[in-house]
């Protein structure tokens, strides 16, 4: 093996040693590799609307009965803290007194949405099943008239004698 | 980080005519420098390079795919395109489960003895004991399961990822991304846009590329087929032949086909006496659409109806060469873009055969299949029982339709694929191994 087989050799070991060690690929290329998108919903498929809508709604699910917590304020200051945690407290808890009547309406108003939304969902699964049996029955409509069809021209260009044969006898 | 940019070690070489030993310290620098610059992988990519660039070994190339361990038109694809650079590169298999090289031989009469074959094993499927590793259980919130493959790809000189699987983030100097289909919008952990090249297999998925992804593939080759026999003047029986995976959701549109079959012997037995439809096709273990199937047909055993599930190929080639007429409808009612035919291999197959295709008009089945010229397109059960009943009556149309489906079918095949494989690669290969276009 020439010096430059070896140099090379010796050179990729050393990577090599540290590769195995790095678990992240941003790491190993040194910049972000992943990326927000945009969700561009007029371009979708009814099978992506369909994961879509359903994605959406589990995250207002999630949302829904949302109202700030304040047993969260805490202070890891030791003699200022209390007195800090008892006056954030207090004042959120007066304020949040009287925004309360109007989070309850949110909170209603997300429920109604949410509902809507579920029931709008199932009238379009409803008529979209109703759709598919109407497009199955026209669908063998169309295939027993191209059969019908088939049949007929096979008749018309059935034996020349019976082609011609008359219809009605005709009179002696 | 180091404000120059890195030498190039190899250009000067050539340029000074520096001898290695003299050029040796500033390698070490440049990989220093690339590796403060762009990473870790940049550095090692730069010294797999140099190893080609000095003949120190063969290009490596890897080609992945998550679902190489069962039959599939997509798999025969990567397959047969490695398989024609097994001369020029050090060629890996990786696949996720087990596979042999018999089972290539098997599946698609395929040589890779010189190809090794590399197992990695993803944890995250392992654990929910799944035969197929379906990408699309992976969202944002759950660990990336590719990126084990993504950190095997980084060893070698080529990456080929033939997956409909774009959450592969590619780490190799030169990568390239055959797409099938573009399944998925640009989401978390969307990488397509990151390879080297993307090769599309035909104008339909090229065009939902553009679609979908917003960029152009690079690249545009129509999958290799190659089903046409040495010998000629078979004879051909009574048979329309269907050949398809039986997908568990029924995409191949095999239960419409069986309905429109029965209802032709139903509603009119003279036309059809004598006819057999015959369904082949893959398909994994307990799948409900296919015992449904076989359901149907046990229940009607006069309807001259027969299954042929995951047959080898030497009796898939007696079925094509003896079979009349071939149905194809998969994309029938599908309003989704992926669930139509992306190209349609098999149809092309039985073109190749002399068969006389009927298949839906849509997707890659538009660009292989000319209505009248040398097959029928239809939009509907009904135009397929027209179209049959034309060619059922008229022996004459078959004749002369049969002749120009294998003419255009012809230009699909394998040693075409073959040559452009190479011509695309010795560019590759030019491109990596030239120090005058050195690109870290």
């Amino acid at each position: 093996m020439d010096e430059r087989a070896k140099e090379i050799r010796r050179l990729k070991e050393t990577l090599d040693k540290k590769i195995a060690e790095i678990h992240d690929l941003e790491e190993l290329v040194n910049k972000d590799i992943d990326r927000t998108f945009p969700s561009p919903v007029e371009e979708f498929s009814e099978k992506e609307l369909t994961t879509y809508i359903r994605e959406c709604l589990s995250s207002i699910d999630i949302d829904l009965e949302f109202k700030p917590d304040i047993r969260a304020i805490t202070s890891h200051r030791k003699t200022l803290g209390k007195p800090i945690v008892f006056l954030k407290r207090a004042f959120l808890e007066t304020t949040f007194r009287s925004i309360d009547s109007f989070l309850d309406k949110q909170i209603h108003f997300n429920r109604q949405i949410s509902a809507l939304c579920r029931a709008l969902l199932l009238r379009t699964s409803h008529s979209r099943e109703r759709m598919k049996q109407i497009e199955e029955r026209i669908s063998g409509c169309e295939e027993n008239l191209a059969i019908l069809k088939n049949k007929l021209e096979n008749l018309r260009s059935g034996p020349e004698p019976l082609k011609n044969r008359p219809t009605v006898r005709p009179l002696k | 980080m180091t404000a120059h940019a890195p030498k190039n070690v190899f250009l000067s070489m050539k340029n000074r005519k520096l001898d290695s030993l003299t050029a040796l310290p500033e390698l070490s620098e440049a990989v220093e420098d690339i590796s403060i610059s762009q990473g870790i992988q940049a550095a090692y990519n730069y010294l797999l390079r140099a190893e080609v660039i000095f003949n120190l070994r063969k290009p490596s190339l890897a080609v992945y795919d998550h679902a190489f361990h069962f039959i599939g038109g997509a798999q025969k694809y990567g397959l047969t395109l490695i398989s024609a650079l097994q001369d020029q590169f050090d060629i890996t298999i990786i696949a996720n489960q087990e596979v042999r090289h018999e089972d290539f031989s098997d599946w698609y009469d395929l040589d890779l003895s010189k190809c090794k074959i590399k197992v990695i094993k993803l944890p995250f499927f392992e654990e929910r004991k799944a035969f197929h590793l379906d990408p699309a259980f992976i969202t944002h919130d759950v660990k990336n399961p590719f990126h084990l493959i993504s950190q095997e790809s980084g060893h070698y000189d080529v990456f080929v990822n033939n997956s409909m699987n774009e959450m592969v983030y590619p780490l190799s100097h030169i990568s390239v991304l055959i797409c099938h289909f573009p399944e998925r919008r640009p989401q978390s952990y969307f990488y397509a846009d990151q390879y080297t090249y993307v090769i599309c297999n035909s104008r339909y998925t090229a065009e939902w590329i553009e679609k979908k992804w917003k960029f152009t593939p690079h690249q545009h080759l129509y999958p290799p087929v190659d089903m046409e026999s040495a010998e000629t003047g078979f004879p051909k029986k009574k048979n329309i032949l269907s050949v398809a995976r039986f997908e568990p959701e029924g995409t191949k549109r095999q239960r419409e086909m069986i309905e429109t079959f029965m209802k032709l012997n139903r509603e009119w037995p003279e036309i059809v006496t004598g006819w057999t439809f015959i369904l082949a096709g893959g398909s994994n273990p307990n799948n409900p659409y296919l015992s449904k199937l076989e359901e149907t047909i046990a229940e009607n055993p006069d309807q001259n109806i027969e299954l042929k599930i995951n047959v080898p190929i030497t009796e898939l080639k007696s079925l094509y060469q003896e079979s009349t007429i071939f149905w194809h409808l998969c994309g029938l009612t599908h309003e989704d873009p992926g669930e139509i035919e992306h190209f349609g291999m098999t149809t092309v197959e039985a073109m190749q055969n002399k068969m006389v295709p009927i298949v839906y008009d849509g997707g890659g089945l538009r660009e292989i299949v000319d209505h009248g010229l040398n097959g029928f397109r239809v939009q509907s059960k009904a135009e397929l029982l027209e179209w049959t009943i034309t060619l059922f009556r008229d022996q004459t149309l078959v004749q002369k339709l049969s002749q120009s489906a294998q003419e255009k079918a012809r230009t699909y095949a394998r040693k075409k694929f073959e040559g452009r494989v190479k011509v695309f690669f010795d560019e590759i290969l030019k491109r990596m191994t030239s120090p005058d276009v050195f690109k870290t």
